[in-house]
């Protein structure tokens, strides 16, 4: 039984709960609506309530667990008969996952024992010729231990599911019991919904932290996975990246100084466009524009910011690389080899950026109290002399908020590196050398179909934390500033 | 700071409004300099904004324009039989084609040599489209029948003039100057023209050997389950978060807690939540890769911080005194919340929702690491395959156009961007309209 | 709607230091001052009186072009100082602020130390030559705006510490630091409590030495007891002009005299 039937019935058995409550209470109440201490249909959504959470929570539970319990399983199994290594068996787990898929396609292959009981090489071959022309290919020949291990992992998959339909639905129908036995015309049917309701929220809410905790745990664990494979100080301080792509565990350098300095390059480039421009900006929607053109500019500004990265990656790759190489490349000046460099993806972030800055630059004006301005013309000062003298100094440190909140964005941001800045890990001092970043790493470390053993992978992970703690550490002391800034003007 | 004003300046002040002196006029120009700072930094940042519209426009528009050649053309029984007995079938088709082809051109009195290698350099793969319309048109055998022919892409970006003659070199096998020669009289004597790209619209990917099949269609279709899932996921329970914080949450710790992370969340890198999608959904539960249901739970993620801090402001914004009036009629609090606050902020919670399922639309980071970067060269055949089977979206495809080396998939990245651009500007358009349409002023 | 004792003064004089000739005030379309003439004599303490909205800050702010900040805000007439007119094109509101100097309601010193709020003026003007000059000319101001004793052992500490009675002194010395002809004060007392408001009256008076101060207020006895001419707007009109004690003792106009009653207001 499918979980989409699963979810019907439970459904089902909800809606026919709902109509018992109702009609039980109302009876106890002899038909008398006034003498019930709730509507109704409190009394139906408290059944509900009883039918539905509980086997719901149980039956997500049991699909969060089901499958790494199985496979704890299987692979036990696994390496019982082939004794190999922890990195092994997680390779051949995907080829039984994969053989465990086929073996549902091919219609009546669940069988297979009858079918092909001698496991000879040919029988085997053939299996797998069917299983490819399915679209199923399998990373390594099928063996027989695979085979079984695969029928294993069905077997124990149709037991798991069938006992889950059936403790589901107990529990399911138990709950509803429970339910319609205590509607009666004294049952405080609405509070108990409400406390249901408010538990609905609660766990909404709480998704926040669950996602938080998803994060880092994800990136804990298979960084610390990283860190057994590969010495952290050669991380941390190691000044080559060079990840081998042929062979596994073999002598890749996997230093984390080429790709932060790329980073930091490009951010830098980056703010050195967008902090003048947008703060200007800022300072002159603000303050000097006439309505008019600030209902004109302020949303052309916008548009700016509502502009996918791709956008700008594609941008970068095919339009400002391009002109770049125009100006200063091999036919002018010679100081470029290539569109993809530094400066390209430095630039185009920082017109990503423009926007982002000035509007929190925009904000964090406003906010300056206007009696501050009025005090220093009355005193005689141009506006240009308030601004300067008066306002950007009140406004610096929600100034500074924002462009660390800005220098966050540009650390994270990955579709402009990857399409413009180049794939080379190097440390140079030259914008106009095609470096990369800690972001474009972890895209092209991740893309495709990874096993999660080698160090060449998980390092992606180990860069996904520094890249994780490095935004953290930013966004919180910018919105602290910024807070901090906001509480003084108000 | 001292300051350096001149000693003639003094003393001040003037005895005249109207006089100016040294010092005055210096402050004169300075003002106006800083007025011309904010001023130049405006343009310059609305002038890139046109330099990034004007290169996606004049880039994009030929993607939606193909150049195809009309031909009539007699398949008999006998020459269908022949092909289909053939071990390469559409070649044998092609073959059938380009002589028939090459009869018509010479038949036309032109001065330029014309043998099968010019047509087949010429035009795209036309077996395939032989065959699959005789195969299901047996009864046009022997019949003349109309087809247009897509011409094979670099002849399709010589006539959008992405391809110059000058960089054609003498050995290029896949074109000739001469060839385009003939295609310019061709042209002129109607044969060849440019229509409307419907393909690209509504069709697959396609590999190097068919670059100017590729269509976006399949990945739109990805992007749509992704947003349903997001839509249906990210509402509700944005809502239902935001309800709890704004209208029940005690001030506590936790409650302190779920903000920080809330806010935290908003400000993560994208490509984080993509580490999250992999490490979680796929690593550890096993959902299947590149499947829009996996995309769509991990743009969820991303959004609900959005949607959130959005539904919170309009919350916030219905004033006090509604709750308190359904209070003083004997309402509960959960009452008085569902069906007083929450329809009156309905208006803005669509907005954010519908600016933050924008935002989504257009995140490509996380895609890239759930693997839905992959070849998708069919239609999903069911709902549920919609979901779960491998596909792309519109930003994944056009990462993977743009990552490619054929100029003719620059041209379709490009577009790609345009139809991204047009969902997501009709997404804000609908949410001004809504916001203008229900903003009530309290 | 002009009936004021000196409608009949149409020469521009000399002796008179602020002249106002038929202004009128437009916010949008609302008609905040309605044609009002009238003549403020030099070293003389003119207070500003009438109901809320009926003018008088609006009218006040025109006297330094303060309403050129205000997009909507429309001027016309004339208004002269020291007989030139103020609106005139050629004349730059910055060099005029820098002699009509102004104190705000609410006191409003900058996020900068004591001192840096004082010297803020003298510098930008152009007006000290060099760290000793800017020194003394911090320390006369503070001195004129009496409150040198209470902050000269912390110059640097940020003006936003002070007090509010001593934020208002200290912004009038900003004000005065500039060496202004004129000095307008818009409601300067209206934030602070009865020991500041008696310092800062106690102030104005001493400034009459030196400059002409309009001051607007909402209390008519600090009206009777600062000032030597009253001025009284009703509904954007000035209605009556006079000495303080003819307009307290006996008003010639009926809504005079219900304000100062206390049945209008």
């Amino acid at each position: 039984m499918p979980i989409s039937w699963l979810l019907l019935t439970l459904f089902g058995l909800a809606a026919l709960g709902f109509w018992l409550g109702q009609t039980r209470a109302l009876k106890s109440a002899n038909g008398d609506r006034k003498a019930l201490h709730s509507l109704p249909s409190y009394y139906g959504g408290t059944v509900v309530i009883w039918t539905i959470l509980p086997s719901l929570t149980l039956l997500i539970a049991w699909l969060f667990i089901q499958s790494p319990v199985i496979e704890g399983f299987v692979v036990r199994s696994l390496q019982s008969e082939t004794a190999d290594g922890d990195h092994a068996s997680s390779l051949m787990m995907a080829d039984v996952r994969r053989m465990a898929a086929g073996l549902e396609i091919i219609s009546g292959a669940k069988d297979l024992e009858q079918n092909i009981i001698n496991y000879s090489d040919e029988g085997l071959k053939n299996f797998q010729d069917q299983l490819s022309a399915n679209g199923i290919a399998l990373g390594s020949d099928l063996t027989p231990e695979i085979l079984t291990a695969a029928q294993t992992y069905l077997k124990l998959s149709d037991t798991s599911s069938f006992w889950m339909n059936l403790v589901v639905c107990v529990v399911s129908i138990l709950g509803l019991a429970f339910g319609v036995f205590r509607s009666n015309k004294d049952f405080r049917a609405r509070n108990v919904v409400e406390r249901g309701i408010m538990m609905t929220l609660i766990c909404a809410a709480s998704i926040a932290i669950l996602t938080t905790a998803g994060i880092l745990l994800s990136l804990i664990f298979n960084t610390i996975e990283f860190f057994q494979l590969y010495r952290p100080i050669d991380f941390f301080f190691g000044f080559e990246w060079a990840p081998s792509f042929s062979g596994r565990g073999g002598n890749s350098l996997l230093g984390v100084i080429p790709l932060l300095w790329g980073t930091f390059y490009v951010s830098l480039i980056a703010l050195l466009v967008a902090v003048p421009i947008g703060l200007f900006s800022a300072i002159y929607l603000s303050e000097y524009a006439s309505k008019r053109v600030r209902a004109f500019a302020k949303p052309l500004l916008e548009v700016l910011a509502g502009i996918p990265t791709i956008v700008y990656g594609l941008f970068a790759l095919l339009t400002v690389g391009p002109m770049l190489m125009r100006a200063f490349g091999d036919e002018t000046i010679g100081l470029m080899s290539g569109g993809n460099a530094v400066i390209t993806a430095g630039l185009v972030m920082g017109i990503m950026l423009i926007p982002f800055v000035s509007s929190l630059s925009d904000d964090i004006i406003n906010a300056v109290p206007q009696a501050l301005r009025e005090g220093s013309y009355g005193l005689g000062a141009t506006q240009s002399e308030t601004i300067r003298q008066v306002i950007l100094p009140a406004a610096l440190p929600g100034i500074v908020g924002a462009i660390l909140l800005a220098a966050s964005r540009a650390i994270g941001e990955t579709m402009i590196v990857v399409l413009g800045a180049g794939a080379a890990a190097r440390l140079s001092l030259n914008p106009f050398d095609a470096m990369t970043t800690v972001t474009a790493k972890i895209v092209s470390q991740l893309t495709g179909d990874s096993d999660f053993s080698s160090p060449e992978v998980l390092v992606a992970f180990a860069l996904g934390t520094t890249l994780f703690l490095l935004t953290l550490a930013l966004n919180v002391l910018a919105l602290y500033i910024v807070r901090r800034y906001r509480e003084h003007y108000e | 700071m001292t300051n350096n004003g001149m000693p003639q300046d003094l003393p001040i002040p003037a005895r005249s409004l109207k006089s100016t002196n040294a010092h005055s006029r210096r402050r004169l120009r300075a003002e106006k300099c800083f007025r011309a700072l904010g001023v130049s930094a405006m343009v310059t940042a609305l002038l890139f904004l046109l330099l990034l519209v004007m290169s996606i426009v004049s880039n994009g528009l030929p993607a939606f324009k193909r150049t195809i050649m009309s031909v009539d053309f007699v398949l008999s029984q006998e020459q269908f039989e022949e092909a289909e007995a053939a071990l390469l079938k559409t070649g044998v088709y092609s073959d059938f084609f380009t002589q028939s082809l090459v009869e018509t051109i010479q038949a036309l009195d032109i001065p330029i040599e014309v043998d099968q290698g010019t047509i087949n350099r010429l035009l795209g793969k036309v077996g395939s489209i032989l065959r699959e319309h005789y195969r299901s048109n047996t009864d046009q055998l022997g019949q003349a029948v109309t087809f247009e022919i897509p011409m094979a892409s670099r002849v399709d970006r010589y006539y959008k003039g992405t391809l110059s003659r000058e960089g054609i070199s003498s050995n290029n096998r896949f074109i000739r100057a001469s060839d385009l020669d003939l295609a310019d009289t061709l042209r002129e004597a109607g044969l060849i023209r440019q229509t409307f790209n419907w393909q690209f619209l509504t069709g697959v990917d396609s590999s190097v050997d068919n670059p100017g099949g590729a269509g976006i269609g399949a990945s739109v279709l990805g992007s749509f389950f992704m947003m349903l899932v997001v839509l249906v996921l990210s509402l509700p329970i944005g809502v239902a978060a935001s309800i709890y914080l704004e209208e029940f949450a005690a001030k506590n710790w936790l409650t302190d807690f779920i903000e920080v992370n809330i806010s935290n969340l908003a400000a993560v890198p994208s490509i984080v939540f993509g580490i999250l999608g992999l490490a979680v959904f796929i690593q550890f539960m096993h959902l299947p890769q590149s499947a829009p249901l996996v995309g769509g739970l991990v743009l969820t993620l991303m959004t609900l911080p959005t949607i959130i801090i959005s539904t919170r402001a309009s919350l916030k914004a219905v004033p006090p005194s509604i709750r308190d009036a359904a209070l003083a009629v004997g309402a509960s609090k959960m009452q008085a919340v569902f069906h007083h606050v929450l329809p009156l902020a309905m208006p803005g919670i669509l907005t954010g929702t519908i600016i933050g399922l924008a935002q989504a639309l257009g995140e490509t980071a996380p895609l890239l690491l759930i693997g839905m970067v992959g070849f998708v060269a069919r239609y999903p055949d069911t709902i549920l395959a919609g979901f779960e089977g491998p596909n792309s979206a519109i930003p994944a495809q056009i990462f993977n156009w743009a990552s490619r080396s054929d100029a003719i998939f620059a041209e379709k990245a490009w577009g790609g961007i345009i139809i991204l651009l047009l969902f997501l500007m009709s997404m804000n358009i609908v949410a001004v309209l809504l916001r203008r349409r229900f903003e009530r002023r309290w | 709607m002009y009936d004021a004792s000196h409608s009949d003064s149409d020469v521009v004089s000399r002796e008179y230091k602020i002249s106002a000739r038929g202004v009128d005030v437009f916010y949008g379309d609302n008609h905040a001052i309605k044609e009002v003439t009238a003549d403020f004599d030099d070293k003389t303490v003119t207070a500003f009186i009438g109901p809320s909205g009926c003018g008088k800050s609006t009218f006040l702010r025109c006297i330094n072009r303060m309403n050129d900040t205000i997009a909507s805000a429309r001027v016309m007439g004339e208004i002269l100082v020291d007989g030139e007119d103020i609106y005139d094109p050629q004349v730059d509101p910055v060099q005029l602020r820098a002699r009509v100097g102004m104190v705000f309601q609410k006191p409003n010193p900058f996020p900068k130390s004591i001192f840096d709020n004082v010297a803020y003026g003298p510098k930008i003007h152009g007006m000290a030559r060099g760290k000793a000059e800017l020194q003394d000319v911090v320390e006369s101001a503070l001195r004129r705006g009496a409150i040198w004793d209470e902050v000269k052992d912390r110059l640097d500490e940020p003006g936003t510490g002070l007090s509010g009675g001593q934020q208002q002194r200290l912004c009038i010395a900003r004000a005065v630091a500039t060496e202004p002809e004129i000095l307008l004060m818009d409601e300067p007392c209206s934030a602070l409590d009865p020991i500041a408001t008696a310092q800062i009256e106690e102030l104005i008076d001493e400034l009459r030495q030196n400059y002409s101060v309009v001051i607007v207020t909402h209390s008519m006895q600090q009206a009777a007891r600062v000032s030597q001419k009253t001025a009284f707007f009703h509904l954007g009109n000035l209605v009556e002009y006079d000495d303080t004690g003819q307009i307290f003792t006996n008003p010639k106009d009926p809504r005079t005299e219900s304000y100062i009653t206390g049945r209008i207001g």
